[in-house]
């Protein structure tokens, strides 16, 4: 199964294969590569399971492994999508639910479509869906605008985050924030007042001061650049946070950071769905279910996997 | 004071005020001959008889006070009477106007401003008390207001009227000559009633900007059709090793007033001396506003432009720098924004005759109206013995109306072949994955335009080197944003 190709990445890796209750895996569960699938490794996926698992009550009687007693905070059902130049499918009918504290991961080859599916779930306007149903915090998402979407508490890293030279970053903090406030119906934080609030955030990502006064982006490495994502998620909060390749680019003592920020933003409340090709990443923040895109980049092949 | 009219077209039945008069007046009669002398072969006849450019001329001498002049300035007077006689208003058939319709000056009245002394002393205009300043009121020198007190030994500034006798000699060994003029340039030369002069002497650095304040008081409106001509000059002279900044800025008294400010600045940096050159013309939006300035460097000397342009009707800036020496370094940052039917022009021109000059431009426009245009021409010129130039350019315009305008020529003539020379040009409007950016974060479409809009002409705002600059200029171009988006919203 071409979907499972990026399983080598885990050698002996730390989850399951568990057949997902929703219905988009129908078609690449039909597809040729299926049988390639290595027998002995699904045992032993099966036989770790076990002492991986990071949520109270392991599989529960449900077929996709979930606690049911869970509130739902993001449920995709067959979404489609296009790309709204081209009218070219490339999002074919994907399920997904997150429930509220999980930790979720994507996994998949090169251009699968994961970044894609995560804009497509922000309101990138590249994209037009053209079928399904997404649901997040109870309301539909496909009806609010991007900015109506991060302010209900949706939160996307970038994997390449765009450079706004001009645009000072602790500007774009502050009034990324201040919307923030004004939705909540809080008063405006004042330059000083915000330097105090955001201070501390930055020893979360170890940044120095003058990372603040750079422009947005602007001629920051790549791991640099992951640090003020990860910056962004500190400052505004999120519900659900989608970390799309949170981990590329970084060495070790860089992602330990960026995990350990992301780590510390988490409660048992907030939920994270991440995008990875690394296992590392995993072993820093632990998942709980292990999605897999499907190599025909334009079909996606979701809850594959589960691992609690 | 003598009163100039037109009629867009020149048609053969032209209103009496336009004929050339039957007998020109002797003095008129006098230029025309030393004119005709300069040349071994005539001018060609056409470009001679401008009757429009003639009538100008008439005015301006009208308007001079009668008493001697010292000589650097009767030199530049009699130089350019003489150029402005053989050059005949641009048409948009020439191609430096080719884009910008200068008629909005031609079918005006145009009169030349003449005030007393007693009038500028009477005027309450607030020059900044910290810095050092050169106040011109409609072209003539207010020397009242002037802020010495801060300067080191040596350097001078004021009228070259006052200044002293070596000053007055290194001046004139450089004033008059101009080979790249246009009439505008010629128009200045006869009209300045007097020279402003910045001296700083071998070696000097001064360590606090120095403020040219321009303001322009005499304003028509749009009906009666009154275009009042001020024709302020200043010079800067900086010796060997010297360094100074200079802060320009052009303002009206109102926001509507109809004028025409037509300003020169002339730079001589001597060799390893530097010039900090702050240029912000915040004029009225009804105003027309040309400006030269020109540069010659000496070598490893070194000039930095920041301009930032947002008003005038119509509104140019003609930039000529010149090596007069290897090694120079230039660096030229320049935006204009066009949030009314307004006309931003940059005409540009770095001249490279040396070794191992460096060059940087980048020049940045908004159009924000529909009849809003932005007119770019940045020419540069890599001479022959100008090897191991190393020259870039870089233009950027932002057009927020579909039917905004912008015609940028930027271009490179290199003749030298061991040289490192760029340029690009883009135009574009805002960055959709930049203005997602913002809505990502929550920021609503409105605001993220707001600040990207901003954001554009900031990164040349940032490069003015003193913060009370920066932040008037911030606050100038936000404000204006923030009305061409209120009224197209
Ligand atoms: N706006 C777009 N226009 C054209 N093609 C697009 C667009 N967005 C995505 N694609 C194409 O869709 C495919 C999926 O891209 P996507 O970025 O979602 O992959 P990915 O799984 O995130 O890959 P990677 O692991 O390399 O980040 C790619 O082939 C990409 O080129
Ligand atoms: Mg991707």
């Amino acid at each position: 199964m071409a979907a499972l190709l990026p399983c080598t990445h885990f050698s002996s890796a730390k989850f399951t294969f568990l057949p997902s209750s929703s219905s988009a895996i129908t078609i690449p569960a039909l597809r040729p590569l299926r049988p390639r699938l290595n027998h002995r490794r699904r045992l032993s996926l099966n036989s770790i399971r076990a002492s991986v698992s990071t949520v109270d009550s392991p599989l529960a009687s449900s077929t996709d492994g979930r606690d049911e007693k869970k509130k739902p905070l993001l449920q995709v059902t067959d979404l489609t999508a296009i790309i709204a130049e081209s009218r070219q499918e490339i999002i074919k009918g994907v399920n997904l639910l997150v429930n509220e504290g999980e930790i979720h991961a994507i996994m998949g080859k090169n251009g699968s479509g994961k970044s894609t599916l995560s804009k497509v779930l922000v309101g990138h306007p590249d994209y037009e869906v053209t079928g399904g149903s997404v649901i997040f915090k109870g309301e539909n998402l496909l009806e609010m605008e991007p900015e109506e979407r991060s302010l209900a508490g949706l939160f996307m890293s970038f994997q390449s985050p765009v450079e706004i030279p001009g645009v000072n970053n602790i500007d774009f903090l502050q009034m990324a924030y201040n919307a923030r406030r004004r939705q909540l119906g809080e008063p405006e934080l004042g330059p000083i007042e915000f330097y105090a609030y955001i201070y501390p955030k930055l020893e979360l990502v170890n940044m120095k001061t003058d990372f603040l006064n750079r422009n947005v982006n602007e001629g920051f490495s790549g791991g640099e650049k992951k640090r003020n994502e990860i910056l962004q998620l500190a400052v505004l909060g999120a519900d659900l946070a989608i970390l799309d390749e949170i981990d590329s680019g970084l060495d070790v003592d860089a992602l330990r950071d960026v995990a350990q920020a992301v780590n510390g933003i988490l409660t048992s409340k907030n939920s994270v769905l991440m995008i990875t090709h690394y296992r590392r990443l995993l072993e820093f923040i632990k998942p709980a279910f292990i999605h897999i895109m499907d190599l025909a980049w334009n079909i996606m092949n979701c809850c594959g996997f589960g691992m609690t | 004071m003598s009163v100039l009219s037109f009629t867009p077209h020149l048609h053969v039945h032209v209103s009496p005020i336009l004929t050339p008069k039957p007998k020109p007046k002797p003095k008129l009669n006098k230029l025309r001959i030393s004119s005709l002398q300069t040349f071994a072969t005539p001018p060609p006849l056409p470009s001679f008889s401008d009757p429009f450019v003639l009538q100008l001329a008439d005015s301006l001498e009208d308007s001079l006070p009668s008493s001697s002049q010292p000589l650097p300035l009767q030199k530049l007077r009699d130089f350019s009477s003489q150029t402005l006689l053989s050059t005949p208003w641009p048409s948009r058939k020439d191609e430096p106007f080719r884009f910008t319709d200068t008629s909005l000056i031609k079918s005006s009245l145009i009169e030349p401003v003449s005030h007393s002394a007693q009038f500028l002393d009477s005027l309450d205009v607030s020059g900044d008390t910290q810095f050092p300043n050169l106040i011109f009121i409609d072209g003539f020198l207010k020397e009242s207001v002037l802020n010495l007190s801060n300067l080191p030994d040596g350097v001078y500034l004021g009228s070259l009227l006052r200044a002293s006798d070596r000053i007055m000699e290194r001046v004139s060994k450089f004033i008059g000559d101009f080979k790249w003029g246009d009439l505008f340039w010629s128009i200045n030369g006869m009209g300045a009633p007097d020279l402003g002069v910045i001296y700083v002497p071998a070696g000097c650095k001064v360590e606090i900007p120095i403020y040219l304040k321009y303001f322009s008081v005499e304003g028509g409106n749009e009906e009666s059709k009154k275009l009042p001509i001020s024709n302020p000059r200043v010079f800067v002279l900086v010796e060997e090793g010297g360094e100074v900044g200079i802060v320009e800025e052009f303002v009206g008294k109102e926001g509507n007033a109809c004028y025409w400010a037509n300003p020169v600045l002339e730079v001589v940096i001597g060799g390893g001396g530097k010039v900090r050159h702050s240029y912000v013309q915040s004029q009225s939006l009804r105003a027309a506003h040309i400006k030269w300035t020109t540069v010659r460097q000496e070598s490893s000397s070194t000039y930095e432009l920041v301009e930032v342009s947002t008003g005038g009707k119509l509104s140019r800036h003609n930039v000529h720098v010149q090596q007069l020496g290897p090694e120079t370094v230039t660096e030229v940052s320049t935006f204009h924004l066009s949030v009314t039917e307004q006309t931003q022009d940059l005409h540009s021109s770095l001249v490279f005759d040396y070794p191992r000059g460096y060059s940087r431009q980048l020049h940045k426009c908004i159009v924000a109206h529909p009849q809003g245009q932005a007119v770019f021409d940045g020419n540069v010129k890599v001479n022959r013995y100008a090897q191991q130039t190393d020259a870039g350019q870089l233009t950027r315009s932002l057009l927020l109306e579909p039917r905004a305008t912008v015609n940028v020529k930027p271009n490179l003539q290199i003749i030298a072949d061991d040289v490192k020379c760029s340029h690009g040009a883009a135009i574009s409007d805002l960055e959709e994955s930049q203005l997602f950016y913002f809505q990502a974060r929550g920021i609503d479409l409105k605001t993220a335009r707001k600040a990207l809009v901003f954001s554009f002409g900031a990164e040349v705002i940032g490069r003015f080197p003193y913060p009370s600059v920066r932040k008037q200029a911030e606050s100038h171009v936000k404000q204006l944003l923030e009305t061409a988006y209120d009224s197209s919203s």
